[in-house]
């Protein structure tokens, strides 16, 4: 296998399971023929075409909550991160460090700001897409619990043995934990936000029944029906 | 129709073409105009296959994979058909100025005077 097939195969990715049992193959090949000879990596607008064609063929429902189990884990690193680092984010409670760069911060926010105005429209595309399937019911109730998981972390907090630095007549400063804190918590959600966007990735990567590839077998029968 | 679509559909007018032959055939048709990506053919081989205008014409194995042909249905070509008239006719306006006169109805739905 050549480094550009090795390449264009891991671009193929793009596209859902069942598209590419169907079409990889030909794909690939139309890929390779294509290409420029002598390259070892496809050409950018390739990968461009290729992605968002991938994109498009899993569909508005799957790219929606993607990105929203997306926000949601790395929301939850975010704070994992804060809660075992950041020894003052643990008092304070605030999803900010000292010396933060601003950047970090605001892209924190709009995160979490979207994240949170994604909640609605993932439920309903995900229930347009997996309506009168056996999905419809698991939708909403990952739903809840993608929400639920959100919430218990911040008062989750375990009891690492702090270590103060003391000095005479300024008192004594918290200079961090004795070991690594590990918020149980926050772990927890995050293994579960992993969990759930599998979870989402599984269901949502099933076909749509209205869109079917074309079939030989199918049309062979149409015309064998046909006048 | 947009211009890539009418390329693809105008490509399979000789007889049904696999997925490369037909990135060939529509950059020679447009002149070079018309460079398809892989994804982008594939994404309009379904829409259109999905709408009627194209159909699965032939499957053989070629180095142990499958090589699929597409061919224009009847509706494909119909559609096809349709859009090239309509381009002529619209492409009279600007070539046949005597036209214009002729056939009030159409210039003077372009101009708001």
């Amino acid at each position: 296998m050549t480094p550009l097939e090795r390449r264009s195969r891991l671009l193929l990715r793009a596209y859902p399971a069942w598209y590419r049992r169907e079409r990889a193959g030909e794909m690939l090949d139309t890929l390779l023929e294509a290409s420029p000879p002598g390259r070892s990596w496809p050409t950018l607008r390739d990968t461009r075409a290729l992605v968002l064609g991938g994109l498009r063929v899993r569909g508005v429902a799957w790219c929606l909550s993607m990105l929203w189990a997306g926000l949601g884990a790395a929301g939850a690193g975010y704070d994992f991160i804060l809660s075992t680092h950041v020894p003052e984010a643990a008092y304070i409670g605030l999803p900010s460090w000292v010396g933060e760069p601003t950047l970090i911060f605001l892209a924190g926010d709009l995160g979490a700001m979207a994240w949170l105005l994604l909640t609605v429209p993932v439920l309903v595309a995900g229930l347009v897409r997996l309506r009168r399937t056996d999905w419809t019911v698991s939708w909403p109730v990952a739903w809840v619990a993608g929400l639920v998981l959100a919430f218990p972390v911040a008062d989750w907090q375990p009891s690492a043995p702090a270590v103060y630095a003391c000095s005479k007549g300024q008192g004594c400063a918290l200079t961090g934990y004795r070991y690594p804190v590990v918020s149980w918590g926050e772990l927890a959600v995050f293994a579960g936000w992993l969990a759930l966007g599998a979870a989402m990735t599984l269901i949502l990567a099933r076909p749509v029944r209205r869109r079917r590839l074309p079939d030989a077998s199918r049309r062979s029968s149409q015309e064998a029906g046909g006048p | 129709m947009r211009e890539p679509t009418y390329f693809v559909l105008a490509s399979l007018l000789d007889g049904p073409l696999h997925g490369y032959a037909i990135l060939r055939r529509t950059e020679e048709l447009s002149g070079g105009r018309v460079r398809l990506a892989t994804g982008t053919l594939y994404t309009a081989l379904d829409r259109l296959t999905a709408e009627g205008y194209v159909e699965l014409a032939r499957e053989e194995i070629v180095n142990g994979r499958a090589r699929r042909s597409y061919g224009l249905t009847s509706s494909g070509a119909g559609a096809l058909r349709a859009e090239a008239s309509r381009m002529a006719e619209v492409a009279r306006l600007v070539t046949e100025p005597g036209r214009r006169v002729k056939m009030g109805g159409i210039a003077r739905k372009t101009s708001p005077a």
